[in-house]
């Protein structure tokens, strides 16, 4: 489990956030829902470890982040994280150099999902085929919790149900999943939790099939009651 | 460890164009650099001793024989050595600068390794030294054979031969070349000391600006000032007393001490602000 405790982070004077706490389950997609500004990438890269918090705590599964974390927890920003100038074959190499976790079969599976080819260049990638790329870099890896920021931001739509698919599949199945976006037509019906954030605070957090049973609500029928308060 | 001589291949291999092409431009530039001051040479001597206007004994008298030595003060010699010099330094910069920077964050898959970062570190501060050292291998192979080229265009009567000890003593006051090619162990361990030592505190620097952006550019000067007062203390000790106040076997001791106490600091202080501190 994630536990993201009270955690606070400010940018100069400006406090982007204010006390977040959450937790994410194993086997869970939890999604972390806010406008831009709302302090979503800031989260992400706080568990990482990719940016200093100023107060709070962050566990997974009951002990901070290690070197030996990074084994086990895996982030996908939204920009890709290998060099331009690297063929894919490389970047996968790269991955394989440095990651014990590196499931190369699950890798060549997903190369070939994505209809991608190892000797393509990163800097000759498409948008969506870049976001295709990271994504695998990401899903190569047997960990068992996978950070995902922004997946489907700016990339056209068959890429967009391609990466969608993905997240059905056996690929992400047992793992926690945090995932952040602001486009949530596109995985409402995938989420088991959502937390709404606003200014650095959390306006709501709840489990997506509880509010379906319970209230009769979709989670955009939830941001609206939230969000336009 | 293993993940460290990985790290370092890596960043070897990602400067490996530029520095071909630097290394490239030392060859070109020296051995042809070497051609044309001993042609220019030549021709000089044959138009004042042809004319009759001197004989051999008046011209050397008044030009002096040629050596290797005043061909390295050539810009054909300096420009290249500075080049790589001035490329060198500005890649202290840019090795840490391109990963955070463009449409692909080399950074994040950085620091998201599962190995100490301080690796990190270590690994561009290693490829830095490495290439340095490339460099001056590259010089040191160069200098014989521009030497042979040196000798076949120039006649005995006309040249002074050098070994390549004297020509590198003989770069002078200014002595470019025997900072970059130390005469003695020693002082290979001061100069190179000193280079990682500098190396060390500006990579310190740029991790302070990378932790704290605009506050961290002032950590970052005020860091480097203190480690060149560090460093230079024992000197300030000396202006300051007006008389020598260590021997010079103190000196040379006293520096080893403090130099290896400022590369440590900024090792630990690179490994803080890396784990701590440092945002994507």
């Amino acid at each position: 489990m994630i536990e993201v405790k009270d955690i606070k982070k400010n940018f100069g004077l400006k406090k982007v956030l204010k006390g977040v706490s959450f937790t994410a389950n194993k086997g869970e997609i939890t999604c972390l829902i806010g406008i831009n500004g709302a302090g979503k990438t800031t989260i992400m890269n706080a568990i990482m470890n990719l940016t200093p918090i100023k107060g709070g705590e962050i566990l997974i599964d009951g002990e901070r982040l290690t070197k030996e974390s990074y084994e086990k927890i895996t982030f996908i920003p939204d920009a890709i994280t290998m060099l331009p100038q690297m063929k894919i074959g490389e970047a996968l190499q790269f991955m394989k150099d440095f990651y014990k976790s590196w499931n190369e079969e699950r890798a060549k599976e997903l190369l070939s999902f994505f209809r991608l080819k190892e000797e393509e260049k990163i800097s000759s990638l498409s948008k969506g085929n870049t976001a295709k790329v990271n994504l695998l870099l990401g899903l190569g890896l047997d960990v068992d919790y996978l950070l995902m920021d922004e997946p489907f931001s700016g990339i056209d739509i068959f890429s967009r149900e391609q990466i969608a698919e993905v997240f059905t599949s056996h690929l992400v199945e047992d793992r926690g999943v945090i995932i952040t976006t602001h486009e949530i037509n596109d995985i409402e019906h995938l989420i088991d939790r959502a937390v709404l954030l606003d200014d650095g605070i959390v306006l709501r957090d709840f489990r997506t099939e509880e509010v379906r049973e319970l209230e009769g609500k979709s989670v955009v029928d939830v941001m609206r009651e939230v969000y336009q308060k | 460890m293993k993940n460290y001589v990985k790290l370092v291949d890596f960043e070897l291999k990602r400067f490996m164009k530029i520095y071909l092409a630097l290394i490239g431009i030392v060859i070109i530039s020296q051995i042809v650099g070497v051609i044309v001051e001993s042609n220019q040479f030549m021709n000089l001597a044959n138009g004042e001793m042809l004319d009759g206007s001197m004989n051999l004994a008046q011209f050397l008298e008044t030009y002096w024989p040629l050596t290797m030595s005043r061909i390295l003060f050539s810009r054909w010699f300096i420009l290249p050595v500075g080049l790589s010099a001035a490329a060198l330094i500005f890649y202290c910069f840019f090795i840490w600068y391109r990963d955070w920077f463009g449409k692909n964050t080399f950074i994040y898959r950085l620091l998201m390794l599962p190995t100490a970062r301080i690796n990190i570190l270590l690994a561009k501060a290693s490829a830095i030294f490495l290439m340095v050292l490339g460099l001056v291998s590259i010089q040191l192979i160069l200098l014989p054979i521009e030497n042979i080229i040196f000798q076949t265009i120039v006649p005995f009567d006309l040249r002074v031969d050098m070994t390549i000890r004297e020509i590198v003593n003989g770069s002078g006051y200014y002595g470019y070349l025997q900072i970059l090619l130390p005469t003695s162990i020693v002082q290979f361990f001061i100069n190179y000391g000193i280079g990682f030592m500098t190396v060390f505190t500006l990579f310190t620097a740029i991790l302070f600006e990378r932790s704290y952006r605009i506050k961290g550019i002032i950590f970052g000067v005020a860091y480097c000032i203190f480690a060149l007062v560090i460093f230079l203390s024992p000197f300030i000790i000396e202006v300051f007393s007006e008389f020598g106040y260590f021997y010079p076997e103190e000196l040379f001791i006293i520096e080893v001490i403090l130099g290896i106490i400022v590369t440590g600091i900024s090792i630990w202080v690179s490994h803080y602000l890396l784990n701590r501190k440092v945002t994507v």
